[in-house]
């Protein structure tokens, strides 16, 4: 029970963010899409380097380990 | 971050189609062969170490035509966003705190037996090449 809780919680938060980048996408609200938030993040030297840095750590974690 | 931005539209269009996809396909290649790695090798450590080391010379030697910038974002709008990202953030925590794998897998856990199959796998390792790419766009 509790094992199709958790995993309906990550489908039900997977779902909504990919929803999120749909309507960013069709332009049909004022919420930016993942790459408009991330390239705001990224206006700077730091907040490039930690975002490369997540890109790379989800690259070792899933393929690495 | 007060103001909205015009979002990105899609599909794009590419400029030079048969270069990108010469592109794309010595990249499938390389996430095919980087993908059949034993996990835990060095040869799977080597595999993801030469992306990260080639897209982080790129993005500080010879970075691309970026994409601009949002001067600001809309506080409203991104506040999904963090909502979402910090939500997923505790229920991947709490898994992980429970200690029961089987009663409470992380993400990590449900992610892993679906990406073991080699074209699956290599798959992922394209996307994750291409969302690489992509970020050094930005």
């Amino acid at each position: 029970m509790s094992r199709s809780i958790t995993i309906i919680g990550f489908a039900v938060l997977i779902s909504a963010m990919a929803g999120l980048e749909f309507a960013a996408r069709r332009g049909i609200s004022r919420i930016p899409s993942l790459g408009q938030w991330l390239g705001y993040l990224m206006r700077s030297r730091a907040g490039r380097a930690l975002v490369l840095l997540g890109w790379w750590w989800l690259g070792w974690h899933y393929f690495a380990r | 971050m007060t103001t909205e931005q015009t979002p990105d539209r899609w599909p794009h269009g590419t400029a030079r189609p048969a270069r990108d996809t010469l592109i794309v396909l010595a990249l499938a290649g390389y996430a095919w062969v980087a993908s059949a790695a034993a996990p835990f090798s060095g040869r799977a450590l080597v595999s993801v170490l030469i992306p990260g080391a080639a897209l982080g010379l790129i993005a500080c030697r010879r970075a691309p035509e970026r994409i601009p910038a949002p001067d600001r974002l809309d506080v409203t709008g991104f506040s999904y966003w963090a909502i979402c990202v910090a939500a997923t953030l505790e229920w991947e925590a709490s898994a992980f705190r429970s200690g029961s794998h089987r009663g409470h897998p992380s993400l990590t856990e449900l992610i892993d037996p679906l990406i073991q199959p080699h074209p699956v796998r290599s798959g992922a390792f394209l996307l994750w090449l291409l969302a690489g790419w992509a970020l050094v766009r930005r």
